[in-house]
């Protein structure tokens, strides 16, 4: 009986082996369509497992990469939105100005001083203004044949005459001498006891002393400050431009502190726009591939 | 075999089914454990001969319709194996271990010999090497997986019926 069985089964199989391929295929789809489709499951799920554990580590790194490149787009971004400005700003100016890179590796002590990648043979002088998209970012102290070395706004021995951008009261910006956070603001000192200042107002520089010249921003008023003088008046100021920001900077030649800035900073729209008519003819110019270094002297002449 | 064991045998015969589905895939090593052969054997020592074949040829008959290629030829194996092995079974599967394991490689070793012939897919050098190194191979891993199974399941299902 056993025998019989056994027979009757192997007889069957070897049937099946033997068939045409369109009756198999059809008797084989007859058995994954009913019996063996949960085990047909089974088996797709089993191997899409193995599939996604194999390309977890991959998958991980994958995410790694991403992120770390999305988080230098971050920093690119910015940069790139600083420069952007920058080129509004030189487009604003049209000449008198040095562009520079601010050179890191300023060390412990030397935290208000920064050396720029225009020297004396780029046409920078002694007590030039720095200045960046946002306003003053210091003024030029030692002048070097490929190198200057500037001091930045937080400097003790920095000063600006300066003014309320409406005109209405005069003063002196200098580095607030706080500790910690506050020594990062300036202050405006000796303004007229009569000239009253409410919060955010924008200082400027006012053009007094020929170092400046007039309308450069250096920061807004926060409030006024109490002092033992009488007869003038306080206030802190926030300063326009924040010092981590200072990568890439201009320099003004001497020129153009003379002829002044006229509203170069007045008009935020102005500068907008040039930026993105210089955005424009950067695109343009990238596909000619006009050399640098020449936009740079041509910079530092009077615009005819 | 009373109602619980009937159970628990069930239990373990479609666990070892759907670990052929499950486990083999993931694993995907180059010479794979044969749980449907293992579930088999596992039949086979507990049933009549014609049983043990009737079961192979329907676990052949499942294997098969996924590699419709070769359908026909996994049920043959199966059945011819199913048959041998419950007809042997007096003779391996003792109390003896290494006896047991001997059962299951040479078990699986000769469904896949059957298998690799009646399907004639492979041939000369390929099917040579297949049945002499991978097969082997499998059989071997084979073996081990079902002795771990057999030690597992004993406690429940108790010894074979001789």
């Amino acid at each position: 009986m056993d025998l019989l069985l056994a027979a009757t089964c192997a007889g069957a199989a070897f049937v099946l082996l033997i068939l045409p391929a369109a009756s198999r295929e059809g008797a084989a789809a007859a058995l994954r369509g009913t019996l063996v489709s949960p085990l047909a499951v089974l088996q797709e799920k089993a191997e899409l497992s193995r599939r996604a554990f194999l390309a977890h580590d991959a998958a991980v790194r994958v995410a790694d990469s991403v992120t770390l490149r999305s988080l230098r787009l971050v920093g690119l971004e910015e940069e790139n939105e600083r420069l952007r400005k920058l080129l509004g700003l030189g487009a604003a100016l049209r000449w008198g100005f040095i562009p520079a890179e601010a050179l890191q590796g300023r060390g412990l002590g030397d935290d208000f001083t920064i050396p720029l990648s225009a020297g004396q043979r780029a046409g920078v002088a002694p007590l030039s203004p720095v200045v960046s998209a946002e306003g003053l970012v210091g003024m030029v102290e030692r002048v070097d044949a490929s190198l200057s070395l500037a001091i930045l706004w937080p400097h003790p021995d920095f000063r600006v005459s300066a003014m309320a951008a409406d005109g209405s009261a005069y003063g002196i910006i200098a580095a607030h001498p706080g500790t910690g956070a506050s020594r990062y603001f300036l202050e405006l000192r000796s303004v007229p006891v009569r000239s009253q200042l409410k919060a955010g107002v924008l200082i400027v520089s006012s053009g007094l002393g020929e170092v400046f010249p007039k309308g450069i921003p250096i920061g807004t008023v926060v409030s006024e400050l109490k002092t033992a003088d009488g007869y003038a008046r306080s206030y802190l100021v926030r300063p326009a431009v924040k010092l981590p920001d200072v990568t890439s900077v201009m320099i003004l030649t001497p020129a153009r502190v003379r002829a002044g800035v006229d509203n170069v900073w007045a008009l935020g729209t102005a500068t907008d726009s040039a930026t993105k008519g210089v955005v424009a003819a950067g695109d343009s110019l990238a596909g000619k591939a006009r050399p640098v270094p020449r936009v740079r002297r041509d910079s530092t002449k009077p615009a005819p | 075999m009373n109602a619980a064991k009937g159970i628990w045998f069930a239990f373990v015969f479609l666990l070892l089914v759907a670990l052929q589905y499950t486990l083999r895939p993931v694993l995907a090593w180059r010479a794979p454990i044969d749980f449907l052969v293992i579930a088999l054997l596992l039949v086979a020592v507990r049933a009549r001969p014609g049983v043990a074949a009737m079961a192979g040829f329907v676990l052949g008959l499942l294997a098969d319709s996924l590699t419709p290629g070769a359908f026909g030829a996994g049920a043959f194996a199966m059945t011819v194996v199913g048959f041998a092995a419950s007809s042997l079974k007096a003779a391996f599967f003792t109390d003896n271990l290494g006896l047991n394991g001997v059962f299951v490689f040479l078990g699986t070793w000769a469904f896949d010999i059957i298998f690799l012939v009646a399907e004639r897919r492979l041939a000369s050098t390929d099917l040579i090497v297949r049945i002499v190194f991978w097969s082997p191979l499998s059989a071997a891993v084979t073996a081990v997986a079902g002795l771990v199974v057999l030690l597992l399941v004993r406690p429940v299902l108790g010894a074979p019926r001789l």
